[in-house]
């Protein structure tokens, strides 16, 4: 290597990891350069699919088989070099001059570049070529599982928006309308007994946080497939009752609706302790000095308390609303038209349920980072800080007593 | 509030045969106590010998286990009293300053006028700035609370109160949580009020504040009045032998520093 640059030293910059990953020499360039070179070769040594644009250029690929070829030959000698050299390898070796070390990270460049090139010929060419068959085909193509499950996923396109689009629909509306319930009861909850109260108003509080408590308990207490199984069936048991027929009961309280009903009533319970923990948060002195200015319990809670009590509740709120994305699927038991029971149709369909699943997993992961993307910049509008991904329901709420 | 400097027959507070216990302990036991219009009263004691406890029990945020507290000739402890009525005449200022910490500083001096007095928001800020100025806040106005010094919040909380108008002001321990050094800014506005004539009872550890500013200094030891009377005498001549000890002992710590 050229000696003419071996004279300079450049001063350590301060750069972001990621700019320093990119632009600053390294000491283990010869080792992790070599992983993404034997990537490299390991992708080229793959059959080509259909839409390769390197079978047309067979030479090009060639050239840079061993061009990755090399760069391994080069690691190899460096690591005899250090074994040999081992006490001594900083001083003696070449491969640790500033000028050594800087040519070796242009041509780590070029490393990266003749992988990238085969990543893309081959991987997402592979998926295009595999999409192309899929969307073509009349009937399911062959043994290639690539194939089979785009072609699967482009056949119940249909199928699976549907589902999507009912799943969307019961975690929105069914959050939205859990968040506002969920006000109310924990506003009956938290209540106690204050000395301006007459009879009536101490009578009506006591049975509002008696309600809440229970509610919470039953709820909580319970699987939410259940819950849906009897707040179905049971409806249906009341308006069978009233001589409608099948259809125009099912006008009137469809899965859909009994499942919305479902996932609004389960996520009150589990809202409601979030606010209650929010609200539980608030420090005392704030109500105090609010009712020593004169103010009522009321008037406290509503302009005191509650404000800064939902704001510590955001992120667990903001939860609620990436579970019910998933939690939603047990509503399938009940024949909501979900994505876990477009799934499970199209699954039966073709009688392969792993890649029917398969696909329902990826749609349902990309919902849940989509929420909680929105959800992490809404909440950051108010200063406060998410968790990263939604837990089940199924972890108990924090309560304190 | 130029009204109450003249001395009325009538106590503007009354306090009679007063008890309050939390669980076991004893805090307050029969406690009697008089203020009158204008005067202004420091509570002075131990730590845990109920000082606090009594001035939260004039207001009701501790809900006395017997006795009786008037105001203006209402008995507070009588079940079913609007104490919110009777609160919106007594100013309180506490230890931790307890700003609403989801508003600004103006907001914080107008929600009680505006809520309760049916005040329009306009006035209600005219009345906070001049408030606010008096205490040498009126540049904060638009500041959020959480970013002023201890002495400005506790000053901001002092002109919260006083915006409401009230006849009475408690002050719970309010330089106590304050630098040493910005302790003053928050007794100069006291000392001010006082001047002007505001009835005050003081919980307070600025021994010196309850010998100038206050007409009556009461000593209270375990949950009763151990002795009261004009500073003068409870600096002067302490007459009870736990007033001796502690103003001994409180003279004491102050002459180390």
């Amino acid at each position: 290597m050229s000696s003419a640059l071996s004279g300079e030293q450049t001063e350590p910059r301060r750069r972001g990891k990621i700019a320093s990953f990119f632009l600053d020499d390294h000491r283990y360039v010869l080792l992790g350069t070599s992983v993404v070179a034997l990537v490299g070769m390991l992708l080229s040594s793959q059959p080509r699919p259909e839409m390769s644009f390197l079978a047309k250029a067979f030479t090009v690929e060639l050239v840079m088989y061993y061009l990755l070829a090399a760069w391994l030959v080069l690691s190899a000698v460096a690591l005899v070099f250090k074994l040999t050299h081992w006490s001594n390898y900083a001083e003696t070796a070449p491969f640790t001059k500033p000028a050594v070390r800087r040519v070796l990270r242009y041509i780590a460049y070029v490393v990266w570049a003749i992988t990238l090139v085969l990543i893309v010929d081959r991987v997402v060419m592979g998926v295009a070529s595999a999409w192309s068959v899929a969307v073509t085909a009349t009937e399911r193509p062959g043994d290639d599982f690539l194939q089979n499950i785009l072609w699967m996923f482009w056949v119940s396109r249909d199928t699976y928006l549907v589902g999507v689009t009912t799943t969307i629909e019961l975690a929105v509306i069914g959050t939205v309308v859990a968040f506002f319930l969920a006000l109310v009861l924990v506003f009956c909850r938290i209540q106690t007994i204050d000395k301006p109260d007459n009879d009536f108003i101490r009578f009506w509080k006591v049975v509002g946080s008696g309600f809440a408590k229970v509610y919470s308990t039953v709820v909580r207490g319970t699987p939410m497939m259940v819950q849906a199984m009897i707040i179905y069936y049971g409806v249906v048991g009341v308006l069978s009752g009233t001589g409608l027929t099948a259809t125009e009961m099912n006008a009137v309280w469809s899965p859909f609706v009994a499942g919305l009903v479902t996932v609004s009533l389960n996520s009150t319970a589990y809202m409601m302790e979030v606010l209650r923990g929010g609200i539980a948060s608030v420090d005392k002195g704030q109500a105090e000095a609010a009712r020593s200015l004169g103010l009522s319990q009321l008037q406290t809670m509503v302009k005191v308390v509650f404000p800064q009590g939902i704001k510590y509740a955001i992120p667990g709120l903001s939860n609620e609303l990436v579970i019910n994305i998933k939690d939603s699927s047990v509503l399938s038991i009940i024949s909501v038209f979900d994505l876990t029971f477009g799934a499970r149709t199209v699954g039966g369909n073709y009688y392969q349920y792993f890649p029917a699943f398969l696909i329902a997993a990826v749609i349902y992961l990309i919902l849940t980072m989509i929420a909680t993307w929105l959800l992490g910049k809404f909440a950051r509008r108010f200063d406060v800080k998410v968790e990263t991904m939604g837990s089940t329901s199924d972890q108990p709420v924090k309560v304190e007593e | 509030m130029a009204m109450n400097t003249a001395t009325s027959a009538e106590p503007m507070v009354r306090i009679e045969g007063l008890r309050k216990s939390f669980g076991n302990l004893e805090v307050l036991r029969d406690i009697n106590l008089a203020v009158m219009p204008g005067e202004v009263v420091t509570i002075i004691g131990a730590s845990g010998s109920g000082k606090s406890t009594l001035l939260r029990c004039i207001n009701l945020l501790e809900t006395p286990d017997a006795g009786h507290v008037w105001f203006h000739g209402a008995d507070l402890a009588a079940e079913h009293v609007d104490v919110n009525r009777l609160r919106e005449k007594i100013g309180m200022v506490f230890q931790g300053f307890n700003l609403f910490n989801n508003m600004n500083v103006l907001d914080n001096c107008t929600l009680a006028p505006v809520t309760l007095k049916k005040m329009k928001k306009p006035e209600a800020e005219q009345v906070a700035m001049r408030h606010l100025e008096a205490v040498g806040l009126a540049n904060f106005a638009k500041a959020d609370v959480n970013n002023l010094s201890g002495g400005q919040k506790q000053r901001v909380a002092i002109a919260r109160a006083l915006c409401m108008q009230p006849d009475l002001m408690l002050f719970d321990e309010p330089t106590s949580a304050l630098d040493p050094e910005i302790v003053g800014e928050v007794l100069e506005v006291m000392r001010g009020l006082a001047r002007d004539g505001m009835t005050m009872v003081v919980v307070t550890h600025e021994m010196q504040f309850a010998k100038t500013v206050s007409d009556r200094v009461v000593f209270m030891d375990k949950g009763i009045i151990a002795e009261e009377g004009s500073p003068a005498e409870i600096f002067g001549s302490p007459k009870h032998p736990r007033t001796r000890e502690f103003l001994a002992r409180y003279l004491d710590d102050k002459s180390d520093e």
